[in-house]
């Protein structure tokens, strides 16, 4: 079996019966390899489709949790419970409970880091107090609302009233979290938040992947916020400024904020000013500034103003990943795609009204960003499958549209792969607006293929 | 992906029941187990099949039944009926399968299993007669449905579902309007099943409404039953876990029965 990935959180879905005669077999070597090699920050199990489980079959996959997450430092868990399980889970494994549980999927979604800048309000309850305030700060710190209630009683009261909240978190559980820096988006920034003292390990708890993909995809402004360091030694200083040099090749600017230096080494803080970083004593200094923002690169995913020319070696692919485009376009609905222009030229959209867009990156052997820019009716189209109704949430077909670009996105890894050319490929990015798109690249050049689909027009550009 | 025309074109590929194999079902439907077993001798594919079949393991006889009147007698009227439907079905098999890692022992087997665990829920329901005996046998139609329309398209689905759970009836449902089941209606068609047979097939998959209580109530027996085979090591290494939809919620009423009639030791592995 093989885990379904949404954004950064991969999730095995067995169904039925579950015990310690066949959960091997849901997990072969295979299957961990591939799940191995994911780009993820969490790991679930989902129990929505088991009916019967004991506690010989969740070994099964708790000693794979756990392996992978010793390896991978990402949060792992179980999900999609009702209290009853629950209250079960909790009984099999007592103290030992070394792993989270978390209700539902969306819940377990709000302690990762995402492309969407929207915080959420969220309504909180545990009975235990650590519990609830290590969801209250992860959910703080990854760009959420937590709204935390301190009785049983008032939760009771404040659940009558679900359509306030986007989640309300219950029978949930955090354990060993927090072993990544925790991330979010505001706007067009991007917000780490660091603390305690920061040595060696931040190697293992940044998130590398996720800041290359963000800087990949279009994202200039990273902000460390710093209030809870205590202070940093050497180790942790290289790694910052090698963050520091890498982000200058994509023109993209570092900031600490809130770091004090009464236990760090000031010569630390003049070391990383070299290589770059900026510092400043409050948030608000940077988010409510627009001037300073715009001059960050902050107020717009603005591509850097070095424009990187396309390689032979990407062109050289060009056919790979409009078959890859086409092909997936034609497995999700049945009907034909055909290739109408190509050129070499800015992106050009007409009419960019009534459109959506998308883009996803890739990086390693080679790099660059493939974006797709689909009429509304096309990009409905072209997700019907995934959602399985007709429908008018946008929110639902955008999700949908960056599930269908991961698809392309995948099929152009293998392609490259099959050519011995190892890449990774970013988080998707949808756009309600093409405006916000066409801001980002607008002064990149690549091909642009325009493309036929039953009767409309879509745009597949290829760029750097 | 798949598509309406290759559905199409496996309905009209769709052989009909051979005519040795219905006269020797209408005798078994009539009581006339001496004729039937007269008459499956005609057919040498069945002779084999109802005696290796017969001698399986599932089945528990101590020694080796070789007469096809004594296997008649000792199967009954009812196990007969299942067995040649079983025998039907046989002829659908694929020599080689694409989309799940089965071979024809583990589909056999699954069979025999789905039979007599359904022999033992319709004795528990009260509800054993002839028809309801059968349906049981159409129900494997869905997985050899599944491995010839999804066989050549096995890299497609791996990539639909690496970025979301869609089971394979849901799939064929939302590209064609057409679920796998309703593709097992047509073979009961054309075989002449009961209509009672399909329609409770149909029902197995969770997805139907407007059925009367004992069609609910049969639906929803299967519908676990299904799942709790496919739990089976050997099926989850084959790739049925993830076959259809499970529906927990349409089963969760009879969940406690059913671990009792299956004696399912909750204690076990």
């Amino acid at each position: 079996m093989r885990a379904t990935v949404k954004g950064r959180v991969a999730v095995f879905h067995p169904q039925g019966f579950l015990d310690g005669n066949n959960a091997p077999s849901f997990l072969t070597i295979d299957d961990i390899r591939a799940t191995e090699s994911l780009n993820i920050d969490m790991l679930l199990v989902s129990l929505k489709k088991v009916i019967f489980f004991n506690k010989n079959g969740l070994d099964v996959f708790i000693r794979m949790l756990i392996n992978m997450r010793n390896q991978k430092h990402i949060a792992v868990g179980l999900c999609d419970y009702d209290s009853a399980k629950f209250k079960t889970i909790q009984i099999f494994y007592g103290s030992n409970l070394n792993f989270s549980l978390f209700r539902t999927e969306k819940i377990a979604e709000l302690f990762v880091a995402t492309n969407k800048s929207d915080p959420k309000t969220i309504l909180l309850y545990n009975e235990d107090p650590s519990q609830r305030s290590a969801m209250a700060i992860e959910l703080f710190d990854y760009g959420h609302n937590p709204i935390i209630v301190q009785s049983k009683k008032e939760f009771e009261e404040k659940k009558q009233n679900p359509d306030l909240y986007y989640a309300i978190v219950e029978d949930t559980y955090l354990g060993l979290f927090g072993q990544k820096v925790a991330t979010r988006v505001t706007g067009n920034a991007i917000i780490y938040t660091i603390g305690n003292f920061l040595d060696a390990e931040i190697g293992n708890t940044f998130n590398i992947a996720y800041h290359n993909n963000s800087l990949n995809v279009g994202f200039r402004l990273f902000i460390f916020d710093a209030y809870k360091v205590v202070s940093m030694n050497v180790h942790a200083l290289n790694f910052f400024t090698k963050l520091a040099s890498s982000a200058a090749e994509y023109n993209a600017t570092i900031c600490f904020v809130g770091l004090t230096f009464d236990k760090t080494p000031i010569t630390f803080k003049n070391d990383l000013e070299d290589a770059g970083m900026l510092f400043f004593d409050q948030m608000e200094d940077i988010l409510k500034n627009k001037e300073l923002l715009q001059e960050l690169g902050g107020s717009s995913a603005t591509a850097s103003k070095k424009t990187r020319s396309l390689t032979k070696g990407l062109i050289n692919e060009l056919p790979g990943f409009i078959d890859a485009t086409v092909s997936t376009l034609v497995m999700m609905t049945n009907a034909k795609a055909a290739k109408e222009s190509m050129n070499i030229q800015t992106l050009e959209v007409k009419d960019s009204q009534n459109q959506y867009a998308s883009s996803i990156g890739f990086y390693g052997d080679l790099d660059g960003m493939i974006i797709l820019i689909f009429p509304k009716t096309v990009a409905k189209k072209a997700c019907e499958l995934l959602i399985g109704e007709e429908t008018e949430n946008e929110e639902a077909i955008l999700d949908s549209l960056a599930e269908f670009v991961n698809i392309i996105g995948g099929r152009a890894k293998t392609i490259l792969g099959e050519k011995k050319n190892r890449v990774d490929i970013t988080l998707p990015r949808t756009y309600s607006d093409v405006n916000s798109l066409l801001e980002m690249a607008q002064n990149k050049k690549g091909v642009q293929v325009d493309l036929s689909f039953e009767g409309s027009h879509f745009t597949f550009f290829l760029t750097r | 992906m798949v598509t309406k025309d290759e559905i199409v074109h496996y309905i009209q590929n769709i052989p009909p029941a051979p005519s040795i194999v219905k006269q020797t079902l209408d005798f078994t439907r009539a009581g006339d187990l001496t004729k039937a077993a007269k008459c499956a001798e005609e057919d040498p594919a069945l002779k084999l099949y109802l005696k290796t079949l017969v001698n399986r393991p599932v089945y528990g006889f101590r020694n080796e039944v070789t007469d096809l009147p004594q296997i008649f007698g000792i199967l009954g009227v009812s196990t007969a009926q299942q067995i040649l439907y079983n025998y039907l079905m046989s002829v659908l098999v694929p020599k080689k399968w694409d989309l799940f890692e089965l071979d024809h022992h583990a589909f056999y087997d699954l069979q025999a299993s789905l039979s007599n665990k359904w022999t033992k829920i319709l004795s528990h329901l009260g509800l054993l007669n002839h028809d309801n005996e059968s349906a049981i046998t159409l129900l494997p139609a869905s997985i050899i449905v599944c491995d010839a329309l999804f066989g050549t398209h096995k890299h497609e689905v791996e990539q639909l579902k690496s970025v979301k759970s869609l089971d394979y009836n849901t799939i064929l449902f939302r590209l064609c309007q057409l679920s796998l089941f309703d593709i097992c209606n047509e073979i009961a068609k054309k075989w002449e099943l009961p209509e009672t047979v399909s329609r409770v097939v149909h029902a197995s998959s969770g997805n139907d409404h407007n059925l009367n209580p004992t069609e609910n109530v049969l639906a929803q027996w299967m519908h676990l039953l299904l799942f709790f085979e496919l739990s089976q090591s050997t099926y989850v290494s084959a790739g049925l876990n993830e076959f259809i939809e499970f529906k927990i919620d349409f089963v969760q009423d009879i969940y406690e029965s059913f671990m009792q009639v299956v004696e399912y030791d909750a204690c076990n592995g």
